[in-house]
């Protein structure tokens, strides 16, 4: 029939430009760019931030399978012959994959936190408990909401690690994040400190590590478990920052 | 009645004030937040799209004219059942489904058949029925009841969306693909017309579709690269949307109401809708709330993501028109609300 492409007729110069990309390249570099977002992702560890390591295989896999697709179309033997690619497609995509690539994911722990409800999840390999000095911030959760009574635990050695997470009307709490899949599930899981008086207040979002001992305190007539820091150690954050 | 409205009007505009507010200082840490909300959400979401493509490829090799497609059955209420029943043959989550749901749809498939594959096998697959089970391994209503669920509303809204003309309910470059593969005499000559020649689809593709010759293995993966980039990026805008509004809207807000009936139905069903994660993966999630909730409601939420959600908004819109997919949202959510109050009903 011949009739011309409306959006080619509409803006000449930009399609002339555009139309001297051939679609086959701009297809693989697309493909391509999406392939190396999802494995540098897994090689720099930034998955590790944003999805549970179970997950990890799959992603790495996807990576490499969309580097085959790559290949395939640069190869150029085998286009595409039944159904038309649209350039921008290709374009956009690039742009997208550029940005993953470029722009890599720096959550705020404390800001995801103080948007969620904190639920506990029932952990069904936690068959056995701990000696105190041993147990991780989420073990010491789990066990307090199982066995709240804060007598039980008074003096006993505490030795943790999580990030600061400000809480309205407190001191600020030591938290985890806990996730079943992907970041967006992750809900906090956090202690009350009561932090050495001669040390700075400590920074939204700093990983530390406490050492100290449990203690009782009344809050609003209730009696509850709280951590005596005596020793405060900024951190690094973890390799592995979610918990399961 | 006047102090119901001034209520309402009330509630509003003090939420109003604090999400703009908010909004005004969208400081870095929430736009930090939101990033890496999206890269969590895109990166999870990605391999189970390739997986879909995959699937779809493969289906195009092993029978390139799709005989088998245009046989399944076309009845009303058989056809729904048996495109629900090929959910445990081709195992993906929503994202996956929705290109091997298109190629169905390409290659000729009755309509309710393959709108029932699309709604039903996201939860009718063995990954989610054993994530589901790993889950909930103490409340085995929950596994009887999610699977019949989900069949009921791949029905109900099959019906219902049959109810439109093809030409409204699939998109204009879907039914034009569809008509290469349907035996002419089907047609009117209108059809023919603007099927055949103005199409830029070009001749080769319908004469492959017409010898049904087994397409070489290259090609096959080529057109699977160009069907991966247009739903890659429509997976990109649903998970922009779903990671914006999970940041704007506090979770607090979704699931603060949690004890009375309609209300906890409801609020998990909005977070169905918001979270947009994986069906293969939900039965987890619903597991951190389990416990605070309506039964009915964690059954809600676990029907009604695998049907509708943010992230799927976008991947529809290659299958459906605008308007067919606002009427799925509304129709499932309408059934989903219903099975959720009764199975309050039974079990509170």
């Amino acid at each position: 029939m011949g009739q011309p492409d409306p959006a080619l007729s509409s803006r000449p110069q930009r399609s002339q430009t555009l139309r001297r990309l051939a679609p086959g390249p701009l297809k693989a570099l697309a493909l391509g760019l999406w392939g190396i977002a999802l494995l540098q992702s897994y090689l720099s560890e930034r998955l590790d931030l944003l999805l549970r390591a179970v997950f990890h295989p799959l992603v790495w896999a996807s990576g490499l399978l969309l580097l085959v697709l790559a290949a395939v179309e640069l190869s150029g033997r085998w286009r595409d012959g039944s159904r038309t690619s649209g350039r921008w497609t290709s374009l956009l995509s690039i742009g997208a994959a550029l940005a993953v690539l470029a722009l890599p994911p720096r959550p705020s722990f404390a800001y995801l936190a103080a948007n969620r409800q904190a639920n506990l999840l029932e952990e069904p390999g936690l068959s056995f408990v701990l000696p105190p000095a041993q147990r991780s911030l989420t073990d010491w959760v789990r066990l307090l909401r199982s066995e709240p009574d804060p007598r039980l635990y008074a003096g006993d050695p505490v030795r943790i690690s999580g990030f600061v997470l400000p809480i309205e009307g407190e001191e600020p709490h030591l938290a985890r994040l806990l996730v079943r899949c992907c970041l967006v599930d992750a809900v906090p899981v956090g202690l009350p400190v009561r932090w050495p008086p001669d040390q700075p207040r400590p920074r939204t979002d700093q990983w530390l590590r406490l050492e100290g001992v449990m203690v009782t305190e009344t809050i609003g007539g209730r009696q509850r478990s709280a951590v005596k820091a005596s020793r405060v150690v900024p951190i690094p954050r973890p390799r592995q920052p979610l918990e399961p | 009645m006047v102090n119901a409205d001034d209520l309402l009007l009330e509630q509003w505009r003090s939420l109003l004030d604090h999400r703009i507010l908010d909004l005004r200082v969208m400081g870095m840490e929430r736009l930090a937040t939101t990033w890496a909300l999206f890269q969590a959400l895109l990166v999870e979401a990605m391999p189970f799209l390739l997986i879909g493509v995959a699937l779809s490829s493969l289906a195009r090799w092993i029978s390139p004219g799709g005989q088998w497609v245009r046989d399944l059955p076309a009845h009303p209420l058989l056809g729904p059942l048996s495109g629900a029943a090929l959910g445990f043959a081709l195992p993906a989550c929503e994202c996956g489904n929705v290109p091997m749901a298109r190629h169905l749809l390409v290659k000729g498939a009755p309509i309710a058949t393959a709108l029932g594959f699309l709604f039903a096998a996201p939860v009718l697959n063995p990954i989610v029925l054993a994530s589901t089970w790993a889950a909930f391994p103490d409340q085995p209503w929950l596994l009887a009841a999610r699977p019949l669920g989900a069949v009921l509303i791949a029905v109900a809204l099959a019906t219902l969306l049959r109810l439109l003309p093809d030409s409204q309910l699939l998109q204009p470059a879907l039914l034009e693909e569809r008509r290469l593969s349907q035996p002419l005499g089907e047609l009117t000559l209108l059809e023919r017309r603007s099927g055949l020649i103005g199409a830029p689809v070009s001749a080769a593709a319908s004469a492959v579709v017409r010898s049904g010759r087994r397409p070489p293995l290259g090609q096959v993966l080529s057109h699977g690269g160009t069907e991966f980039l247009e739903l890659a990026l429509l997976l990109v805008m649903g998970c922009a949307i779903a990671a914006l509004v999970q940041t704007l809207v506090p979770r607090q807000w979704l699931i603060a109401v949690g004890g009375a009936p309609t209300l906890s139905i409801l609020s998990l069903m909005l977070l169905s809708l918001v979270v947009s994660v994986c069906s293969s993966v939900d039965a987890f999630l619903a597991l951190g709330f389990a416990a605070q909730v309506t039964p009915g409601a964690v059954l809600a939420f676990l029907l009604l993501g695998p049907v509708m959600d943010l992230k799927l908004v976008g991947l529809f819109s290659i299958l459906l028109r605008p308007r067919a997919i606002l009427l799925t949202a509304g129709a499932a959510s309408l059934v989903v609300l219903l099975i959720g109050q009764w199975v309050n009903l039974i079990l509170l």
